[in-house]
């Protein structure tokens, strides 16, 4: 106890300038396992130390009290001292010892989820972020635990807000992983499927030494968010994906590779018996949602290959040809396809008779040229962050080890004895 | 050290010199280790970055006709700074290797780097004058100063003049011009249309043409702001009022804008539009290329079973 009440009062002594804050932590350092041995005694003194000005030393303590398992009394009271330290505590402080922050923040993830109340975290969650990244453009291990709260509270306009900010530094790679997987689950349930598309993109093709579970679920995703927002799905790989991704993903993901051939092939009859026998499969991996917009998005698909065809067509045909059960039907769909902006036409309600036009976009406002405008500035400094990343790559030694022993063997003075075999 | 020679020689030097000099220089820094001190970092210590600077030395060939010294070529030379002279077997036997394949070239001269000719140089100059009655001393400064509008070369050579009544020999400048073959001026041109590094002026002709029209407008754009302001203030009342000057300014606004009708309106964004476009476009693959290279150096490196032999080109 005594080695307790002299920690607290040196904290409470120690937290007023950056230099007396370094020797605080070193002290901290030392007395951690001390800490974590009296780990039942702590609560009483979290009462002592204010968060915001002690945050380095409350934080210490926090983690020892919580480092426990967790029980239903414990949980509540957790969380409210969790949430209330995150809002107040000062960002520096904490930023040097920011493995503790993270597994205290993990804790109020596992505290809330055993409540099951996972709103409550979402906020503080949000904070936390904030005071830990040293920049917007860093992704922290408290990313993916964000949004996968975002995920169960379904509260998908914050999870969305934080995803809108592009990153630049990544800290582990598994949280890059699952940071997109989340995001792009996220994006799937706001409609967004450009951007979901996108982050699920950068799964499948993040550099990876072997092959994980997270990229395996993200393809089986990428599939159908590709079938539903292109209508075609293209089996290769880009050529930067990684070699294991492209040898292994595609084995562990057959049922949706079928999937999307019988899809381009326009059936819909042949798509719903198809989904109809992998109904299982389908649902054990929760993709069932998502194979049911495929198979509604294939009727927009058949639409749109109309307008490639015909200049106007009549309702009427436009059931027949995309299967469609009554023209009415054909009309609502069309009509929901020009609100989307995925087509333009006009439907002539007197004769039943539908005018596909040319998009009217005129390229000549001045709403475009700032579009374009500020489209070029973010190039420009992607272009020059990418410049200095080149450059960083071409002198890194594993690089020029692996470089230089590839061109050894086809050096130009190899050939030379290769002219003289020609020698008449 | 005088500023001028009086021997009346005309002396004409070629690209490959200057560039075998730099390349010598630029090869000997940076193999050096530790690197020498950046100029910023000297500031901080106060330490002059030029005693790091390491000093080559080697020897120039070339051609003597009549009045006229044409120098073509150069080769390196070790220095001995224990005896405070040039290796002098390696250079003769240079000199028997050079002289079976350029039958015509004598040794002009030697050459070093550095801000200015020394007085330990001398030493060196003497030595060579039993090859050559009268060498050529050519001297490249590498510190790189971007306001400098010449080559950093000079060419010394030697006089006798007679000090506090002592004859000496001492190193007076000479004036040379630079004189190419047609492969040197092919390469020359090719190295100069290279990207312009940054901080350095526009090379390219498109470059030029466009920062001058921005001048202009710019120019244009304070002179309104200056008529803008002398309005305001005669407006408010603390001019007097010049009506004169006031019709002139409004003739002058009338000039302005030459055409102002809906249609130039749709036409000009139109073409503003489809630049930009353009732009973009070169900015789209300027990206991706550097995207592209850094994604296949990174594979390369640590991608564990990467695609060995055949992909690296032998150019």
């Amino acid at each position: 106890m005594n080695s307790v009440e002299g920690l607290v009062t040196q904290i409470q002594g120690l937290s007023s300038s950056a230099s007396d804050v370094l020797s605080l932590h070193n002290v901290l350092k030392q007395a951690d396992d001390s800490l974590h041995a009296e780990s039942t005694r702590l609560l009483p003194f979290l009462d002592q130390l204010d968060p915001s000005k002690h945050s380095l030393g409350y934080l210490y303590f926090l983690e020892a009290c919580t480092a426990g398992p967790v029980t239903t009394e414990s949980a509540s009271s957790f969380v409210l001292i969790i949430a209330r330290f995150i809002t107040s505590c000062a960002a520096d402080q904490i930023r040097l010892a920011p493995d503790k922050f993270i597994s205290v923040c993990k804790r109020l993830k596992d505290q809330v989820l055993f409540l099951e109340e996972p709103l409550r975290a979402v906020a503080p969650m949000l904070s936390a972020i904030r005071k830990l990244q040293s920049s917007t453009e860093n992704l922290t291990t408290l990313h993916p635990e964000f949004l996968l709260l975002c995920l169960l509270a379904k509260c998908y306009k914050t999870g969305l807000s934080i995803l809108e900010e592009d990153i630049f530094e990544v800290d582990q790679p598994r949280d890059l992983y699952l940071y997109c997987y989340y995001g792009g689950m996220i994006c799937i349930g706001k409609k967004c499927f450009r951007k979901a598309l996108e982050l699920l993109h950068n799964v499948v093709t993040a550099p990876m030494s072997t092959i994980n579970a997270i990229a395996v679920e993200a393809y089986k995703k990428y599939i159908l968010v590709s079938l539903i927002h292109h209508g075609q799905f293209s089996t290769s790989l880009p050529k930067y994906a990684s070699t294991v991704a492209q040898r292994n993903l595609k084995s562990f993901c057959q049922p949706y590779i079928e999937l999307a051939n019988s899809y381009t092939s326009g059936k819909i009859t042949d798509l719903e018996t198809y989904v109809h026998e992998n109904m299982e499969k389908f649902g054990s991996d929760n993709n069932l949602g998502l194979v049911k917009q495929v198979v509604s998005s294939i009727y927009k698909r058949n639409i749109q290959r109309l307008t490639q065809t015909y200049l106007t067509l009549s309702l009427q045909d436009i059931a027949s040809t995309v299967q469609l059960n009554s023209p009415k039907e054909a009309e609502m769909h069309v009509l929901q396809m020009i609100q989307d902006g995925e087509i333009y036409a006009t439907i002539n309600q007197k004769d039943g008779m539908v005018r596909f036009l040319e998009d009217p976009e005129q390229y000549k406002t001045c709403e475009m040229i700032e579009r374009i405008d500020s489209s070029i500035q973010r190039l420009m400094t992607l272009s020059k962050k990418l410049t200095v990343l080149d450059e960083l790559m071409s002198s890194d030694p594993m690089y020029l080890g692996k470089v230089g022993r590839e061109r050894q063997r086809f050096d130009f003075d190899d050939f030379d004895s290769v002219p003289q075999r020609f020698n008449i | 050290m005088a500023s001028s020679s009086s021997s009346g020689l005309t002396f004409k030097l070629h690209p490959l010199v200057i560039v075998n000099i730099s390349d010598h220089y630029s090869r000997v820094k940076s193999q050096m280790n530790p690197p020498p001190v950046t100029s910023t970092s000297a500031t901080v210590n106060g330490v002059e970055p030029q005693q790091q600077a390491p000093r080559v030395y080697g020897c120039v060939i070339g051609v003597q006709r009549g009045r006229t010294v044409e120098i073509f070529n150069s080769f390196e030379l070790l220095y001995d700074p224990s005896t405070d002279s040039l290796d002098r077997s390696f250079l003769e036997k240079k000199q028997e290797l050079y002289k079976k394949v350029f039958p015509h070239f004598y040794i002009l001269g030697w050459y070093s780097t550095g801000s200015d000719a020394q007085e330990s140089d001398m030493h060196i100059h003497k030595a060579l004058m039993d090859i050559n009655e009268s060498p050529l001393y050519v001297l490249l400064n590498p510190t790189i100063n971007p306001a400098q509008k010449d080559l950093p070369v000079t060419i010394y050579e030697s006089e006798l003049h007679v000090i506090d009544g002592i004859p000496q020999l001492i190193f007076v400048c000479s004036s040379y011009t630079i004189e190419t073959v047609e492969a040197e001026r092919i390469s020359v041109d090719h190295v100069a249309h290279l990207k312009p590094s940054d901080g350095g002026s526009a090379a390219t002709q498109l470059a030029a043409h466009l920062t001058g029209i921005h001048s202009a407008i710019k120019m244009l754009n304070s002179r309104i702001r200056v008529l803008h302001h002398y309005l305001v203030g005669m407006q408010k009342g603390d001019i007097p009022c010049e009506n004169s000057l006031l019709r002139q300014v409004s003739s002058l606004l009338r000039r302005l804008p030459a055409i102002e009708s809906e249609k130039f309106q749709d036409d000009f964004l139109m073409e503003y539009n489809d630049t930009l476009l353009i732009t973009y476009l070169a900015m789209f693959t300027n990206c991706s290329s550097t995207m592209n290279e850094l994604v296949d150096k990174f594979n390369t490196a640590y991608d564990r079973n990467s695609r060995r032999g055949g992909r690296t080109a032998f150019i």
